[in-house]
Formats: structure tokens, C-alpha cells, sequence
């Protein structure tokens, strides 16, 4: 291989490849929640997405001129106790700039523009006491006028963490549950990821 | 009825402690996450290690007066030292710690970083610059993990300093907790945790001076 081209495949690598050193990315939400009462019942959440510098959101969001918020329906209380097992839910991220999101009219979280959409694959709701729990999900993301921002092998996956609150005092009427959290790829979403040309290399071999 | 004014005085100042009206009617909170670690690693949390958590606030309640477009609020919470693990049944333990204090920073340099393997050039040290904004003691931290590496944690405060103190009320009950989580999260190098939650501000009932026309106006 001349000297020239091989110059160019470097240059080429390191543009295509580059990933920030250090990064975290997530959409940090804080929402309230329905909790169903008996197996069968449907737990659905209204949260508003926040931004938390120095991480990032997993796609570019417009937090100066639009408001973000994720709604999850229609997720199945499959196994009730004090580890609650749910499955089957939809997920959606909306871009709105119109209505102000509020919690006592749900239709305010779902208007807009929606980003991302996908389902709860699986969750689990744990209560450590009566107010404090903690809560593990997963989402596909499978749709949305932005899915494409995200690589087809990084659509799948993404856990969702969550604190649970049931205090009285955080807890917004017509509700169960505050809960606090994220959703997050497994590793950054990047555009460009930097690999030495020999490491480049191996990944043909 | 007719009061002589030292009476009037008297019951005004019964009324002024009798209903004192609660400031907030929703407990105002600030929202923040943030990555900690334990000397000795954590889990298993063993008695001695120190806990440590640097955070950044994503949101909070307007009563605070903080614009986060213009000024980054910082946590770092340092001191809280573990007693050890104790199994509750069912993969699930409980950590309790004692001591602990939680430094809240109000700066303009927008310049946090957690970097890695703390503690480093940028952690603590960019938590913990500008202005003191909330300083508290904690009474009690307790954490919860299940065996998948996810959990819970809680403590309250005394709030000893800080420009917020003077300016949104005293003798408040200061409440901090969130998830707690290991399994597949974005945790840096040299970190064990990842922490989301809030600070909130529960039962401030200090005092709500009212004038003698407002407390007989509650009765009409």
C-alpha cells in the first residue's frame, strides 16, 4: 500500500472513529407514576426529561427551545410482591415547545413530536421500605422521527434505573409514585469513535 | 371581645407559634446526579470505608432562585462512614453509615467533570468551587442494594450554613435519596455508583411570621 493512501485510510479512521474520552449520556427524567394493584394491571408513567451537564443526552436535544417528555403505558404487573415483575410496556420521548407539561393533564406529555418510541421489555419494581424503592427496565427503541440518530445495533438494550418515592409529599394527586431516573445506552451513543490503524486492522482480519 | 394590649400582644405571639403556616405546600427539591465511590470499593461495602459522592443538579424548584443556565449547582457528600453490610433476606442488604456532611456549590463555571479513578485533578475539586450554597450534617444514610447491583438510599440533614439557608427557611427537614445503581450504568472508571435523586425539603414549618389581622383573618 503506498505511503499516501495509507496516510489517508489514518486520517480517515480517526475522523470516522473519534469518541469523546470521557462521557456520559442519558436522559435524565423525573416523573410520577400509577402503579397497578393486582396482577394484570397496567403501570404507566408522565415524566419530564431534564439536562444534566456534564453528560449528554444520547441524541442532540433542544433544551433552550422545547420541552422533552417520556411516557411509559401499558406496562403488565406480571408478578406481584415486594419485587414486582412487569413486561409488555410502550415507551416514547416527545419534543414539544406548545403546552407546558402537567402532571394533572396527561395529555400534555404526549403531544408534540415524538423523537423515540419503542417498548419496556422487561421491569422490576423493588420497595426496600414503604416510601423507598428502586426500579430496573430495559427499553428497545424501535421507532420515531429521530431513530435513525442511533445506530440499528445500539437501538436495543437500554436499561432504565430508577429511585421510587411514595412519600406523601412527592407523590402529585392521581398518582402512586414519584421515580427518578434515567434511560441510557449501555455505552455512548458517538458519531466517531478513534481506534489506533492497527486496531483498526484487526477488526478485518 | 376586648383585649387590653398586653393580652393582644400575648396572643399574637401564641398565634405567631401556634399556626405557623407551612411555607411550601409541596416539598420544593433539587434534582441531581452524580457518581460515588467507597475506599475498599463498594460493593461489598465493608465497616470503615468511606463513602464519597460528587453530583450535578439537573433541576430544581424555582424557589431557590438558581437560573442552571447561568450557574452549575454541585454536590459532594464526603465523611459518611460505613458500618457494614447486613443481609435483609432475599439478596437484598442494607448499609447504614454514621457521620457524613453534604457541601452544595453555586458557581458559574459550569466546569464539573468527574473524570476518572477519583479522587483527581477535577474531582472533588470542580464540586466543590464558587459559592456555598447549602452545607448539612447528615443524622442518618442508609443504602439498600438487591443482588442485581441496583438499590436505593436515604438520609436527613441538618442544614448548619449556606446562602439558601437564610434565604428559604430554618430549622427545615432536610431529606436526600435516589437510586442506586451498578448493574450496566455509565459509571466512569474508578467510580462504583451511580446516584439519581433529590434533595428535598420536607415539613419546613419553621415559622411564617403573620400580622394579628392576618391570624384573625384564618377565623373568619
Amino acid at each position: 500500500m503506498r505511503k499516501r493512501t495509507l496516510t489517508m485510510l489514518i486520517l480517515a479512521a480517526v475522523v470516522a472513529f473519534a469518541i469523546p474520552a470521557t462521557a456520559q449520556q442519558f436522559f435524565d427524567f423525573n416523573g410520577q407514576t400509577v402503579v397497578p394493584t393486582m396482577v394484570g394491571g397496567a403501570l404507566s408513567m408522565n415524566a419530564v426529561i431534564f439536562d444534566a451537564p456534564p453528560a449528554t443526552t444520547p441524541i442532540v436535544l433542544d433544551f433552550a427551545n422545547f420541552e422533552y417528555t417520556l411516557v411509559i403505558s401499558g406496562l403488565t404487573l406480571d408478578v406481584d410482591g415486594t419485587t414486582q415483575n412487569y413486561s409488555g410496556g410502550m415507551i416514547a420521548l416527545y419534543e414539544d415547545a406548545a403546552t407546558a407539561a402537567d402532571f394533572a393533564n396527561g395529555a400534555t406529555f404526549v403531544d408534540g413530536a415524538a423523537l423515540l418510541s419503542g417498548v419496556v421489555t422487561d421491569l422490576s419494581r423493588t420497595m426496600f421500605t414503604p416510601t423507598i424503592g428502586t426500579v430496573l427496565g430495559h427499553v428497545d427503541w424501535t421507532g420515531g422521527t429521530r431513530l435513525s440518530d442511533i445506530a440499528p445495533e445500539d437501538q436495543g438494550g437500554w436499561p432504565l434505573v430508577s429511585g421510587v418515592n411514595a412519600s406523601m409529599f412527592q407523590v402529585e394527586p392521581g398518582y402512586d409514585e414519584k421515580w427518578d431516573g434515567k434511560v441510557e445506552p449501555e455505552e455512548p451513543i458517538v458519531g466517531n469513535e478513534y481506534f489506533g490503524f492497527g486496531e483498526l486492522k484487526t477488526n478485518f482480519r | 371581645m376586648h383585649l387590653t394590649r398586653k393580652t393582644s400582644i400575648f396572643v399574637a405571639c401564641a398565634a405567631m407559634v401556634v399556626f405557623a403556616v407551612p411555607a411550601f405546600a409541596q416539598a420544593p427539591a433539587i434534582d441531581y446526579v452524580g457518581y460515588s465511590w467507597e475506599t475498599g470499593g463498594f460493593p461489598p461495602s465493608v465497616a470503615g470505608d468511606e463513602l464519597v459522592c460528587l453530583g450535578v443538579t439537573s433541576n430544581l424548584d424555582p424557589i431557590f432562585g438558581v437560573d442552571l443556565g447561568v450557574d452549575e449547582l454541585t454536590f459532594h457528600l464526603y465523611g459518611l462512614i460505613s458500618t457494614g453490610e447486613v443481609p435483609l433476606g432475599g439478596g437484598m442488604v442494607m448499609v447504614t453509615y454514621t457521620g457524613g456532611m453534604m457541601d452544595v456549590w453555586r458557581d458559574g463555571a459550569q466546569n464539573a467533570d468527574w473524570g476518572l479513578n477519583p479522587p483527581n485533578p477535577t474531582a472533588p475539586a470542580s464540586f466543590v468551587d464558587g459559592t456555598l450554597f447549602f452545607r448539612g450534617a447528615f443524622n442518618d444514610f442508609t443504602v439498600f442494594m438487591l443482588g442485581d447491583g441496583s438499590g436505593s438510599f436515604e438520609g436527613t440533614l441538618n442544614g448548619l450554613g449556606g446562602e439558601v439557608l437564610g434565604d428559604l427557611c430554618t430549622d427545615c427537614a432536610y431529606t436526600w435519596g435516589g437510586t442506586y445503581t451498578q448493574l450496566s450504568a455509565q459509571v466512569p472508571d474508578g467510580y462504583d455508583m451511580q446516584m439519581d435523586g433529590e434533595l428535598l425539603i420536607e415539613g419546613s414549618v419553621a415559622e411564617d411570621v403573620q400580622t394579628w389581622s392576618g391570624v384573625k383573618a384564618l377565623f373568619r
